[in-house]
């Protein structure tokens, strides 16, 4: 009578378990519509040199290909539109001491499909620790 | 005499006051590394040269006293080792409010006796440093009736290595050390006590210390003591005794450019009376002042 028992609960607990990653798997390819990455995504300035000066790629993939733009907060790229749904890259040149935010939007319809943001991070200062004599104790 | 030993024993007082104080004031928050005197970049040598003229005196009987024109600065820390003006050391402990370190020093007494010693080599001055009467006539006498002391043997160099503990308080740090001779050349021990205060001033930052020195039977017997072949008679009449000396320090240094300072430096020691009592000694003081610039590379 047990020994059914628990063979029935496992047959359960197996079957919610596959229902529910079928069930997850549905969910992510309903939600996917659009990635936006970027390479790559962190710069590291130093006190000798306190600009970024590199160049980013950025690379987009859309569940149906269609053609879109990419905004920036970037003075020099404001805003950069691809001409056909197969161009999937763009190249840009950067000098900034600050982030830059992307957001990439359906050419057509304005909608917001994915955003990347650029890290502009300082080196940590020089490291210091306690010195225990004056310098000038050897009066 | 008697308006120096009040004014020495007040001296004491306010400088054990100084240590007690910040126990009672402890804070809760103790800033550190307000300026580059009181910290150091690790991994990188700290390098620098003052350049001006100063004076030390000699408390040695017929002793000449040190000028001093230049004194360089050198120091590199690493994570926990550490080499600062000739002395080396280990961090055991570092924290917020105190730190523990194994560390070594020079022996200030054998400073008095040769121009070359570590603790003067630095200090690029004249090369007059030969005592008058000891060397030339072989005399050294106190007063007139009293018996002479022919040439002095060496007293020599040693370093010291023992404990040394910072506690960082409102009121200043309090730095305590234990020194035991390392190199087996009198086999003394100096333990210092020592109230650093700094007060930065817009481009000024002036540091004051007071110190309490003491120094075991054998440090004074060492260096102040006479051997039998010196003089017979004073090597029977001074019995050496532990002493406790008292000082006080000034540092301050005003920021001219940024690489170039001004510096002005007084430092005093009031010498106890165990070693003033030693015939070799003609004062009960011990000082030196400097002023000039420093240049820190």
């Amino acid at each position: 009578m047990q020994i059914s028992h628990i063979i029935t609960s496992g047959f359960l607990l197996l079957s919610f378990a596959v229902a529910s990653s079928e069930q997850l798997v549905a969910e992510e390819a309903e939600e996917f519509t659009a990635t936006l990455s970027l390479a790559p995504e962190f710069c590291i300035t130093s006190d000798e040199q306190l600009t970024c000066e590199l160049t980013v790629k950025l690379e987009w993939k859309n569940r149906i290909p269609k053609p879109i733009c990419i905004l920036s907060d970037y003075d020099d790229m404001v805003r950069w539109c691809s001409q056909s749904a197969e161009v999937n890259s763009f190249s840009l040149d950067i000098s900034t001491t600050e982030d830059i935010h992307f957001v990439m939007i359906d050419k057509a319809t304005h909608e917001t499909l994915a955003g990347v943001k650029l890290k502009v991070t300082p080196t940590a200062g020089p490291k210091v620790r306690r010195r225990y004599r004056n310098p000038w104790s050897l009066f | 005499m008697s308006i120096i030993n009040g004014v020495m024993n007040r001296l004491k007082l306010i400088v054990l006051s100084c240590f007690l104080l910040p126990f009672f004031t402890w804070a809760d928050t103790v800033l550190s590394c307000e300026n580059d005197l009181e910290c150091i970049e690790v991994g990188q040598w700290d390098l620098g040269v003052a350049l001006g003229y100063g004076l030390r005196s000699n408390p040695l009987k017929d002793f000449n006293d040190i000028p001093i024109y230049a004194v360089p600065t050198f120091a590199y820390y690493g994570e926990y080792w550490y080499f600062d003006n000739g002395n080396f050391g280990y961090t055991l402990t570092e924290k917020e409010k105190f730190t523990i370190n194994l560390a070594t020093r020079f022996s200030s007494d054998s400073a008095y006796f040769h121009r070359w010693d570590p603790s003067n080599i630095f200090l690029a001055g004249g090369s007059t440093f030969e005592t008058s009467s000891v060397t030339s006539a072989g005399l050294f006498t106190r007063e007139d009736q009293e018996p002479s002391i022919d040439a002095l043997e060496k007293r020599r160099f040693t370093y010291l290595g023992g404990l040394e503990a910072f506690i960082y308080t409102h009121v200043g740090i309090i730095n305590f050390s234990l020194a035991h001779d390392m190199l087996n050349v009198h086999q003394g021990t100096e333990a210092q006590l020592k109230w650093i205060y700094n007060l930065p001033v817009q481009d000024w930052n002036f540091e004051f210390a007071l110190r309490l020195d003491w120094k075991s039977e054998e440090i004074v017997d060492y260096y102040y003591g006479i051997r039998e072949s010196e003089s017979p008679y004073w090597s029977q009449h001074f019995k050496a005794k532990s002493a406790l000396n008292t000082g006080m320090e000034l540092t301050s240094t005003y920021v001219m450019t940024q690489d170039w300072d001004l510096l002005l430096l007084a430092r005093y020691t009031h010498i106890a009376d165990a070693i003033v009592d030693s015939p070799l000694l003609n004062k009960e003081y011990t000082s030196a002042f400097y002023i000039g610039s420093s240049y820190r590379f």
